[in-house]
């Protein structure tokens, strides 16, 4: 019974490590990667034919150098890392969704025929063997006391991989994979190398696949290609599943419920006679039916992935002023209260006044200009100079060599019919689309051609037409990952730092996140899931974005779309801020009392061309224009 | 010259199947966008139907009839129980995928408990090989031939010709515009499944005709070079998917002959991963495709 146990818990160790490895991938990177299970059959297969020793005719394979064991384990490692590098370097550059997964099925099953058929590898069917109670041998343990001791070993190598996970799932690592589970455009919007940022993830969880097919190795003694399939990767899916993709210790949960439990539960079974099958087939029923059921009725999982959540001083009135920065999972609150000035900073900063309730149904009276604006003198020199941009898609010339500029500190309105080009510009601008021809020049570097990460890190961001939040995350987690910082955000430093680098967030970020959010009037939401609010609130978490990153140019694709005009006088405002905090904004855009009321200056684009350009005055009386765009409406 | 005739007569009866499932697949996707990775078990499933009947009747063709319908009635009640659900409450792509990677677990492990995981074969008899203009096919082959043009014939008709393609294409193009122009997506999805099945369940019993026999994974492989051929003529696009599984099944069917039939597999994938990374759209599209485009 003892025994019994031992070898459970052994197990459930090193599914446990290799759920968690998954759970990397699948949980916070959000690559569903059907090549898993292959990195956990080459760890297992190279700790083999590291440890054991000179191949006996018939059997051949390569290697068999009698290695320590606990020098083999590591090579093992390093060895899976290498295999899902190079896979994660071809499937990661262009392929998402059912692409990549397909990808990785057909390398898995390459290295499962490899594995299987071509002999002098890993001696083909026959698998290796001769793995027998690694470590004992130098210890002087006997059988009985092995067993314990390599529960120990497993047990302690999963402790710390759990660590390490929950280091990383609270680390400003942990959540820029999550921003790129969310949406990946707004993950490069915001300066995430999305490519890279998979990569490692990818990488690191192949690791620990490799290292628990190691240990793995060493459990069973031997490996062939009878004792894995490349669907076996299901198991595992099935267990992050169901304990809840995301969160570390669902994970381990969804291991204990799926393969421990639905393992030993069948065991008990009685034995179905000349039917050998029917116990192990019933089982991968159950697993195959409770993914399907989980996937319908609770696709979070049984411990959902939690939310790192902000107690804001006013939001507890009498309560204690926690300012508890833990990561979701594993971390004692931190119970420090917010200094005095902290707090003061935190006070509402006034919005300017919005229309009474009544005025909001009519049409809002818009104001000239430059009445109320902050005042700001308008440097002369250019931010974006446009040379020649061109890009035709098939036989349509969406964007044809156009050139203009936009000021530094001003508001540089872009107009023009459906189609114009304006939309395929700024995805030229931005770099997310690459242009056939032409010149962009942002403060003076030609950034056309960049990818669009590095043209955010040198301070040009932009938004899209439908707000692209990360919806599982928090409003404040929006706004905190608008900041991107290499410092902050690489693996190391979530790993090894102490408690104020393990944060999301410094304290000085957060005070200035919730001063914004205050201020965009979202105080009240920020624990809330950005996908569960209203599409106003969405657009204002996007300006409250760009607030956070600090950006020298905005460029707002169509913000008043769909926008009342409440939510509208809000975003003049913002706009207004950025101007005074040295945003220079260019904004897309079809309303024009809107545009006539915040631009100081107007390009007017027309099938790919730019037909006009100057102040919204000179405009009205430019008949290109009018022939173009404005028409007989009377403004 | 002879010898490379002789494969090249093979290549075609495989492509000629291939093409059959590759189209149902297909079919699949275009309605519902959704890549059933459950697809091999249709045609698992249909040799298995096709097994049972003919051991009952004694008849061929009774098998060919049985095994289509056991694939429209399998399809139908996957797209009844699993995709119309998932589908209609909208959750994406992704969790349809896995789930149809669900079923397709659950149902090898169901026939393995009905039918046992040993191999099965047929005891229809092939006749014998003989010369076909410059190609060598026992008449079984040369019936598997003729039905896949008869039955593609027949899906060019209906895709085509009739209100009910015009419907499947235009919920392909656009599942919520069709919808608002008063097309019933979900009959439609339904309908399509069912005849998907129909076409891959008799696949699946010619398949196993050829192969000689089949066991509950045997669906399983084969839908990988489904996968390969359905990518290689574009996701959703029946007919060029047929011309993508005429590729597919000659390239393999030479690699099989020429360097050796046990790395078919990953023959088949290399080709796929590389068509994916070079022409994600088919072979036969012309826009190449980044993650942001």
């Amino acid at each position: 019974m003892i025994q019994y146990l031992v070898s459970i818990l052994t197990e459930g160790a090193i599914f446990g490590i290799m759920a968690l490895g998954l759970n990397v991938i699948w949980g916070w990177s959000g690559d569903f990667d059907l090549a898993y299970y292959g990195y956990v059959a080459l760890g297992a297969y190279m700790t083999l034919v590291l440890t054991i020793g000179q191949p006996t005719p018939p059997a051949q394979y390569i290697l068999g150098l009698q290695l320590p064991y606990l020098v083999a384990l590591p090579v093992a490692v390093v060895s899976s890392a290498l295999m899902g590098l190079i896979v994660g370097l071809i499937a990661l550059r262009h392929l998402r969704g059912i692409y990549f997964s397909i990808v990785t099925l057909g390398a898995v099953y390459v290295l499962y025929v490899m594995a299987g058929q071509y002999v002098p590898l890993f001696d083909g069917y026959n698998g290796l063997s001769g793995l027998f109670n690694p470590m004992g041998d130098t210890l002087g343990l006997d059988y009985q006391s092995y067993q314990y001791f390599f529960l120990g070993f497993c047990a302690f190598i999963f402790i710390l991989v759990f660590i390490f996970m929950a280091r990383v799932s609270g680390s400003r690592f942990g959540l820029a994979l999550r921003s790129l589970r969310e949406d990946e455009r707004a993950a490069a919007a915001f300066g995430r190398d999305i490519y890279r940022l998979k990569l490692k993830a990818y990488v690191l969880g192949a690791a620990f696949g490799g290292l628990a097919g190691g240990l793995f190795a060493a459990y069973l003694s031997a490996f062939n290609p009878s004792a894995w399939s490349p669907i076996e990767a299901i198991v595992l899916y099935s267990a992050v599943l169901v304990g809840g993709r995301g969160n570390i210790k669902g994970v381990v949960l969804g291991v204990v419920l799926m393969i421990i439990l639905v393992q030993e539960s069948t065991r008990f079974l009685p034995d179905v006679p000349g039917q050998p099958n029917i116990v192990p087939a019933l089982r991968e029923i159950v697993i195959g039916l409770v993914l399907v059921l989980f996937l319908r009725f609770r696709p979070q999982g049984l411990l959902p992935e939690q939310r790192y959540i902000d107690r804001l001083p006013h939001d507890r009135d009498g309560a204690p002023k926690v300012d508890a920065l833990p990561p979701s999972d594993s971390r004692t609150p931190d119970h420090s209260t917010p200094s005095a000035r902290d707090r003061d900073q935190m006070s509402p900063r006034p919005i300017p006044p919005l229309p009474a309730p009544g005025a909001a149904a009519a049409s809002p009276v818009y104001r000239p200009l430059d009445q109320d604006r902050p005042v700001v003198t308008p440097s002369v020199s250019a931010v974006l100079v446009v040379e020649g941009l061109h890009k035709h898609f098939g036989g349509v010339t969406a964007v044809d060599r156009c050139s203009f500029r936009a000021q530094k500190g001003q508001v540089t309105g872009l107009i023009g019919p459906n189609g114009a080009g304006k939309s395929t510009a700024v995805d030229l601008i931005s770099g997310f689309k690459l242009p056939d021809a032409g010149t962009i020049f942002f403060e003076g570097v030609a950034i056309q051609g960049l990818p669009p990460h590095r043209i955010s890190r040198l301070g040009l961001i932009r938004t899209f037409q439908t707000p692209r939040e990360w919806p599982g995350l928090t409003v404040l987690e929006n706004v905190l990952l608008a900041r991107w910082d290499r410092e902050q955000e690489t693996l190391w430093r979530g790993l090894i730092g102490f408690r104020q680098a393990q944060r999301v967030a410094s304290k000085s970020e957060l005070v200035q996140a919730r001063e914004i959010l205050t201020e965009f009037g979202l105080d009240k939401l920020s624990n809330e899931r950005a996908g569960n609010l209203s599409g106003g609130q969405k657009r204002l978490v996007e300006f409250a974005r760009i607030r956070m990153a600090e950006p020298r140019l905005v460029i707002l694709d169509e913000p008043m779309g769909g926008v009342n005009p409440v939510l509208g006088e809000r975003i003049v405002a913002a706009i207004e801020g950025f101007i005074a905090s040295g945003t220079s904004v260019i904004i897309v855009e079809h309303n024009l009392p809107f545009i006539e009321r915040v631009a100081h200056h107007v390009i007017v684009m027309s099938q790919g061309l730019v037909i006009a350009d100057g102040p919204f005055e000179s405009l009205r009386s430019n008949q290109s224009v009018i022939d173009a765009y404005l028409g007989e409406v009377p403004l | 010259m002879h010898e490379v005739l002789l494969t090249l007569g093979f290549g075609l009866v495989t492509a000629a199947i291939l093409s059959l499932s590759a189209v149902a697949f297909t079919l699949e996707y275009a309605v519902t966008n959704v890549a059933n990775l459950s697809h091999g078990e249709i045609l698992t499933i249909g040799a298995y139907a096709a097994y049972l009947v003919h051991q009952s009747t004694g008849s061929a063709l009774l098998a060919a009839l049985g095994a289509a319908a056991a694939g429209g009635i399998v399809a139908l009640a996957m797209h009844t129980a699993v995709i119309d659900p998932f589908v209609r409450r909208g959750f994406g792509t992704m969790p349809t995928f896995i789930a149809t990677l669900g079923m397709s677990f659950v149902i090898q492990n169901v026939l393995v408990i009905i039918f046992g995981a040993a191999n099965v074969a047929y005891t229809i008899p092939q006749g014998a090989p003989h010369l076909v203009g410059p190609f060598l096919w026992t008449s079984a082959e040369e019936e598997i031939i003729i039905s896949a043009l008869g039955i593609t014939a027949v899906l060019y008709v209906i895709i085509t010709h009739t209100k009910f393609g015009k419907a499947l294409r235009a919920v392909f193009q656009n599942r919520d515009l069709a919808r608002v122009t008063g097309i019933n997506a979900r009959l439609v999805g339904a309908a399509t499944w069912f005849l998907a099945g129909l076409v891959a369940g008799y696949a699946g019993f010619i398949l196993a005709e050829s192969v000689g026999s089949f066991n509950p994974y045997f669906g399983f492989s084969f839908f990988l070079i489904t996968l390969t051929a359905a990518v290689a003529g574009g996701l959703g696009k029946p007919f060029s998917t047929m011309a993508g599984a005429l590729i597919v099944g000659i390239a393999l069917e030479f690699t099989g002959g020429y360097i050796s039939a046990s790395y078919e597999l990953a023959f088949a994938f290399a080709i796929l991963a590389t068509i994916i990374l070079v022409r994600p759209r088919g072979l036969f599209a012309n826009a190449r495709r980044t993650v942001f485009e």
